[in-house]
């Protein structure tokens, strides 16, 4: 009898063990939207972009009002920034449903603490990357002719074998598909939200809560089809992530220019957004875990994995860089070695060696376990790559324009204050949407990480 | 229900004899279908033109294709076993041993890879056309003088021993250590690979896109694509993936391992054959829609010679058959849980696998019978008329490929001895009690 | 910690409701962990309920065998959703770009299927997605943001730490004591009875919710009633520009109205018996190609003397030169670069048929025929007189006689020492060395 009181004891003590992490894990998630007042760091934040947001406003303005012609793309480099920063971009944007489903869809665990984070940046950069090629039309109010409507001017269609209406549909595809992922996994903890403020008596926070999340009661049977539709579409939102950048790379790859076309484009630049991806992910939660004490939940673990993605990702680029190098030699055509060379030793030398620092040199630093270890040294590196990925667009994009077939079209490209402004703007929008979404949402998937600890699992020892 | 589990107290995990009769049954089947092959080649009759014996060129084409596929099969597995540590995985550690004991092969692979190496070096010049006296003629071929430093016969072995002895050993570094567990079971042992995964990984994908573009790219030694390795490699994983299921089963009907491979892992392997698929199709699309895009005319001949004439019925059938076909069936999770179906899909993807390689290959066999008016002329690959392409299937491509599958087998037969499932690595028991969603 | 929530439940009524609750509608029941979450889900079951459901922080896994839950059908009608948006994309580009609007471009065929898959792959993705978001939603029978569920304190834990089980009163095994004791002995450290709202208005979807979504709706259909009443009356005002696109900018053009002038005409025409500076082109040698004069007026044979600066017009090198370099530009893509009407235009056009200039009739026009040709045209060929200046097209003409006299040239107009370098090489065999 008694050694059965002593299994019901342990049994009960397990039971409150897990009960208790349960609990810990929605109350450290929850404290960071209910705490009364902000942190006065995450105000500065806020201020300062905002105020990057202004600036964006104005120059946006400017340069509609007055036209394109204010950027410093008024010469044969003809795709400068704007194009550079809706790559940029759009690549950031990548790693976000690269963690929700490529990592969900390999069993990585991990993901559970950084994918909702992750889902949001891939929403807010997917925004800031969408205004550059809008902008770029010169008449934005004319977007509409992009998507296929019947209209009054005859039959007036899109040319669907143009790249840059695979942009239209990719990228929209994209957006859309992430916002619903993003959606469906906050559904359950919005009604985690939803129940805590029924409980507390907050009667309108309840109601928006309650709205929001869909009446969602956590039921089996509910779960069930969830699961199903989660696992489906990080199965769809796999592909999608390949073909979003791949069509990206085909804007330049299905042209002429050397430097361009190339095939390995397509998978090329897919490792290159993965990799400026989780750069961005790490510079953004690298202070914001420490801000919203979140340590324990996206542990140093988590950091030294995405690290190592980062090194993974970093390598293959470095590898496509050296391939297109090699495959310019071996080719025989006189222009790919000159664009290679010009590249390389040409007016934009510079961008070319920031571009390689960064991206293949700055990495070989996460070999070492000391560095994965120490946030400051990994964000500062973060950082460094997120430059690096920036050159890497530019290099592909001004170099090759501004040494394409014709010597008498050669130019050189200088960026003004408007081409600044409008990339600064996009900064600022993006983090003005980040930080809110983690002063307001639930900023880490509340339930999978319940569902990925160990506590998950409790009472079934025995069967 | 739980997250781990022990290894079963009746399985059956010693290989015992198996090893030693797929060496030999792999060593007779070699040399049997060689020697047939090498009578077939002797007296092959095909395109022979007066004082240009072409008939030995058939057997190195087949010979060659054969050799791409036995390869491939190599570098699938081994990056199930390089992935495996690099990501700390848990459901393949069942079949890591099986993985290990394929890759393994590498050494015999190679050494079967000095059948047309050495007559190479020997001075055969109709395999390469680079190693044939006309390409060394920059009127007829002004773009191919500055690289024929990089494609000369001496170089390009030496490449292919590095290629050997790299690929190999890490291959049989990862077995070894890994055996060394067995004995010891020292888990730092997987801490030790996991860290040598790292680097072997980098030397592993370098080396497969040089090695393929070396072996098979530079058949058409005036073209050039930069994404042909990584296409390459992502249809030798799906030949590998579907070895790997292959011979887990067959191993699992003489008795062994039944009680700790079950559905569930046939399933992520299913998984694997068809993310390579995908990943095969989408290298493909690219390389094709960019240069049909490009229409520049020295990408697009590659491809002229591949989608007109007999050749179109290979590619569609490509197509609908390494690709659609499967990716539409594999997509649902029972054709990856029951058995039979799995089997079929991955003896289905071999032969398009092997197609696939053929595909790349055969379409170069014309080169030195290029027609202008009633002469010949030896201007190369890819500079004829097409109408003199045909996809001139013969029987020595079946001999020489079960020959040389032979000596895969006996490579692999080789390495199955002792465990075949490390019983001491760490994650086993995770990958015992693996369930798949 | 399990003693805080494991209080006695014995009693029929949880909380204090009372009078308020209306008809049962279930009982809850809670367990301490996922594991006894799945044994009394299992018991349940062998009991041969039906009704019921477990209700849990995160899906907890076996729960569905243990439930006997169906594979739901969500993954079929993803596939139909995905099949739907491939055929409808490719339908869509079929008929944009190679039904309704056949459209060039690159030469690439209108119906080009490798150029139709990236769109065809985003239009599969977009519609599965749809159908997986929207099909769960619907499959799963939410939103319904009322439950009776709800009104149970305990079930708000269910998002948080608790694992419950509700067995429904509709269930035909359902008794409200048999059902009590079972959840009971499969280990529930807490049971509870839930009520319906005694006010059926409660039971459905909330008035408010269902005003707003009428009214959202509603809302949302207001532009489109717009542009419907836009489209079928009309209306003497002119458009709205919200962007004025350029479209009206502060300068004169003609045909418009300005009350400044007397004629009432923003155009002011040229004033008669004046000629601007630098266009007076009375020299019709030189201007038209003419010579003679009066009514002999008749195409020239040779080249005009002079240029109107007054400088003397020489047939020289320099001349040539330029005429070559002008052909080459303007004549060449249709009449090809050794004039025989080989260019590049008709090579792409079966329907465009430029002259031969080497051969007949052309070789026996004078120069002032040529002259008036490169001008105005002849045939479907338009006339140069705007892109070419007078000089360059005199150029042209004599670069034309040119290539005519080389072309129609035998081997005694080659000088004779030169003569020898012209003479065949000995015929080679192909196939062998070729003659360095």
């Amino acid at each position: 009898m008694s050694s059965e009181a002593a299994t019901m004891e342990s049994h009960h003590a397990e039971a409150g063990k897990a009960r208790e992490t349960f609990r810990k894990v929605t109350q450290d998630v929850a404290w960071v939207a209910e705490a009364p007042k902000p942190h006065p760091l995450w105000l500065l934040a806020l201020g300062i972009a905002l105020i990057m947001f202004g600036i964006g406003i104005y120059s946006i303005y400017v340069v509609v009002m007055t036209g394109i012609g204010v950027w410093g793309n008024s010469n044969n480099v003809c795709w400068a920034w704007d194009i550079t920063n809706f790559v940029w971009w759009i690549g950031i944007g990548h790693a976000g449903t690269l963690i929700s489903a490529v990592l969900y869809l390999t069993r990585q665990q991990w993901r559970t603490s950084i994918n909702r984070a992750a889902e949001a940046m891939t929403i807010f950069a997917v925004m800031a990357a969408g205004l550059f090629p809008l902008l770029h039309t010169g008449r934005p109010w004319f977007a509409w002719w992009m998507i296929p409507l019947p209209n009054d001017m005859g039959s007036m269609w899109p040319q669907f074998r143009s790249p840059l209406m695979w942009d239209v549909f990719a990228v929209s595809t994209y957006l859309t598909t992430s916002v619903l992922f993003w959606y469906m996994g906050m559904v359950p903890d919005l009604a985690t939200f939803r129940d805590r403020n029924v409980a507390k008596g907050n009667k309108i926070k309840a109601i928006i809560y309650g709205i929001v999340s869909l009446g969602w009661r956590g039921s089996a049977r509910q779960w069930h089809r969830y699961e199903r539709a989660y696992l489906v579409l990080a199965g769809l939102a796999t592909p999608l992530v390949f073909s979003v950048h791949s069509v990206v790379s085909f804007d330049f790859a299905t042209s002429q220019l050397p430097g361009w076309h190339t095939t390995i484009f397509p998978p090329y630049f897919v490792a290159g957004a993965i990799f400026s991806g989780f750069a961005m992910v790490l510079t953004l939660l690298i202070p914001l875990r420490f801000l919203f004490r979140l340590q324990h939940i996206i542990t140093q673990d988590h950091i030294g994995a995405m690290c190592k993605i980062m090194l993974a990702t970093g390598m293959m680029v470095g590898c496509a860089y050296a391939h297109e190098f090699f495959i310019a030699w071996y080719s025989g055509n006189i222009f790919e070695r000159f664009t290679f060379v010009s590249r390389a030793f040409g007016p934009f030398w510079w961008a070319y060696f920031s571009m390689v620092s960064c991206n293949v040199l700055v990495p070989q630093f996460f070999w070492v376990k000391k560095v994965r270890q120490t946030n400051i040294l990994i964000w500062i590196l973060c950082i460094f790559v997120n430059i690096g990925m920036w050159f890497e667009r530019f290099v592909i994009i001004a170099t090759s324009l501004a040494r394409s077939f014709l010597p008498s079209a050669w130019a050189y490209y200088t960026p003004t204050r408007y081409d600044v402004g409008v990339f600064v703007g996009t900064i600022g929008l993006f983090l003005t949407f980040f930080l809110l979404f983690f002063r307001f949402a639930p900023v880490v998937a509340i339930s999978e990480v319940k569902g990925a600890s160990p506590e998950a699992h409790a009472g079934k020892g025995g069967h | 229900m739980s997250l781990t589990k022990s290894l079963h107290p009746d399985e059956k995990v010693k290989a015992g004899r198996i090893g030693n009769n797929l060496m030999r049954a792999g060593a007779l089947i070699a040399i049997v279908f060689l020697g047939i092959s090498l009578i077939l080649g002797a007296t092959y009759a095909g395109d022979d033109i007066a004082g240009d014996p072409h008939h030995w060129k058939r057997f190195f084409y087949a010979y060659l294709t054969a050799w791409a596929f036995i390869f491939s099969i190599c570098v699938g597995s081994l990056w199930l076993v390089l992935l495996h540590h690099l990501v700390r995985g848990r459901w393949a550690t069942v079949v890591r041993r099986i993985a290990e004991a394929i890759s393994c092969a590498f050494p015999v692979v190679f050494v079967a890879g000095l059948g047309f190496i050495i007559p190479l070096l020997a001075g055969y010049k109709n395999l390469y056309y680079w190693a044939n006296p006309a390409a060394h003629d920059a009127d007829l071929n002004p773009t191919l003088a500055h690289k024929l430093g990089w494609l000369e016969p001496g170089f390009f072995t030496v490449r292919f021993v590095i290629y050997g002895i790299i690929f190999s050993g890490i291959a049989m570094y990862f077995a070894k250590k890994s055996r060394e567990q067995d004995e010891s079971g020292d888990p730092m042992i997987s801490d030790k690979l996991r860290i040598a995964s790292g680097p072997a990984m980098v030397a592993y994908s370098l080396l497969t896109c040089l090695a393929s573009i070396d072996i098979l790219m530079s058949l058409a030694p005036k073209w050039y694509s930069t994404i042909y390795g990584v296409n390459f490699w992502g249809s030798a994983c799906v030949g590998g993936f579907a070895t790997i299921g292959l011979v887990v089963l067959a191993i699992q009907r003489t008795g062994r391992l039944t009680h700790s491979i079950n559905a569930n892992h046939y399933h992520d392997i299913g998984k694997w054959m068809f993310a390579f698929t995908f990943f095969w199709a989408y290298t493909a699309f690219s390389q094709f829609m960019l240069q049909w895009y490009g229409n520049m005319p020295e990408e697009t001949v590659w491809f002229k010679y591949r989608l007109f004439g007999d050749w179109q019925w290979v590619s569609i059938a490509m197509l609908v058959g390494f690709w659609a076909f499967p990716f539409v069936f594999l997509m649902s999770r029972w054709t990856k849980r029951i058995i039979p179906s799995l089997v079929f899909f991955a003896v289905w993807q071999l032969v398009f696998h092997w197609l696939d390689l053929y595909w790349n290959v055969m379409p170069q066999y014309d080169w030195t019978i290029v027609h202008s008016g009633a002469e010949a002329i030896n201007a190369g690959p890819l500079m004829g008329n097409i109408d003199y392409h045909h996809v001139g299937f013969t029987p020595l491509d079946i001999t020489v490929w079960i020959g040389l599958v032979g000596v895969l087998l006996a490579g692999i037969g080789r390495n199955l001895r002792g465990n075949l499932i490390p019983i001491k690595d760490p994650t086993l028991g995770l990958s015992l009690a693996h369930e798949n969603m | 910690m399990s003693e805080t929530h494991a209080h006695d439940d014995g009693g029929a009524h949880a909380h204090d409701d009372g009078p308020a609750d209306g008809p049962l509608y279930g009982v809850l029941a809670e367990y301490d962990t996922p594991g006894e979450l799945i044994d009394a889900a299992k018991k349940v079951r062998d009991a041969g309920y039906t009704d019921f459901d477990c209700f849990s922080p995160f899906p907890v896994h076996g729960i569905d065998e243990a439930m006997g839950i169906k594979r739901t059908i969500l993954p079929l009608l993803i596939f139909g959703g995905g099949f739907t948006g491939t055929v409808g994309g490719l339908l869509l580009q079929w008929y944009c770009n190679s039904y309704q609007w056949k459209w060039n471009i690159s030469g690439k065929p209108t119906w080009s299927i490798p150029a139709n898959i990236p769109i065809a792959f985003e239009t599969t993705i977009l519609l599965a997605v749809l159908t997986s978001f929207f099909g769960m939603w619907m499959l799963n029978k939410l939103p319904q943001v009322w439950h009776p569920f709800f009104r149970s304190e305990r079930f708000g834990r269910v998002t948080d730490d608790a694992f419950l089980i509700g067995v429904e009163a509709k269930d035909k095994r359902f008794d409200h004591d048999t059902t009590t004791k079972l959840l009971k002995d499969a280990g529930a450290i807490g049971i509870e009875d839930v009520h319906e709202d005694p006010d059926p208005a409660k039971k459905v979807m909330p008035r408010w919710i269902l005003a707003f979504i009428i009214a959202s709706t509603a809302f949302a259909l207001i532009p489109f009633a717009i542009a419907a009443k836009a489209r079928n009356s009309h209306s003497s005002e002119p458009h709205i520009h919200i962007f004025p696109d350029m479209d009206f900018q502060p300068k004169y053009k003609s045909d418009n109205a300005m009350d400044v002038f007397a004629d009432g005409r923003e155009n002011r025409g040229e004033i008669s018996g004046t000629v601007a500076r630098g266009s007076l082109d009375a020299d019709d040698l030189y201007y038209r190609g003419l010579s003679g004069s009066g009514a002999d007026k008749a195409w020239t044979t040779s080249f005009p003397t002079t240029y109107p600066d007054g400088r003397k017009f020489v047939v020289d090198r320099k001349l040539l030169d330029r005429g070559h370099n002008r052909f080459e530009i303007y004549c060449s893509p249709c009449h090809g670069y050794d004039g025989h009407g080989h260019g590049s235009v008709p090579n792409r056009s079966a329907d465009i048929h430029p002259a031969d200039l080497i051969g007949a009739p052309i070789v026996s026009h004078p120069n002032g025929q040529l002259f008036n040709t490169v001008s105005n045209g002849a045939n479907t060929m338009q006339g140069y007189a705007a892109q070419i200046p007078v000089a360059d097209r005199w150029a042209i003409v004599a670069y034309v006689r040119a290539l005519e006299r080389a072309q129609n040239a035998s081997l005694e107009d080659v000088p004779g020492p030169d003569r020898g370098s012209l003479q065949m090489p000995p015929i080679t065999s192909p196939g062998t060395e070729a003659p360095k």
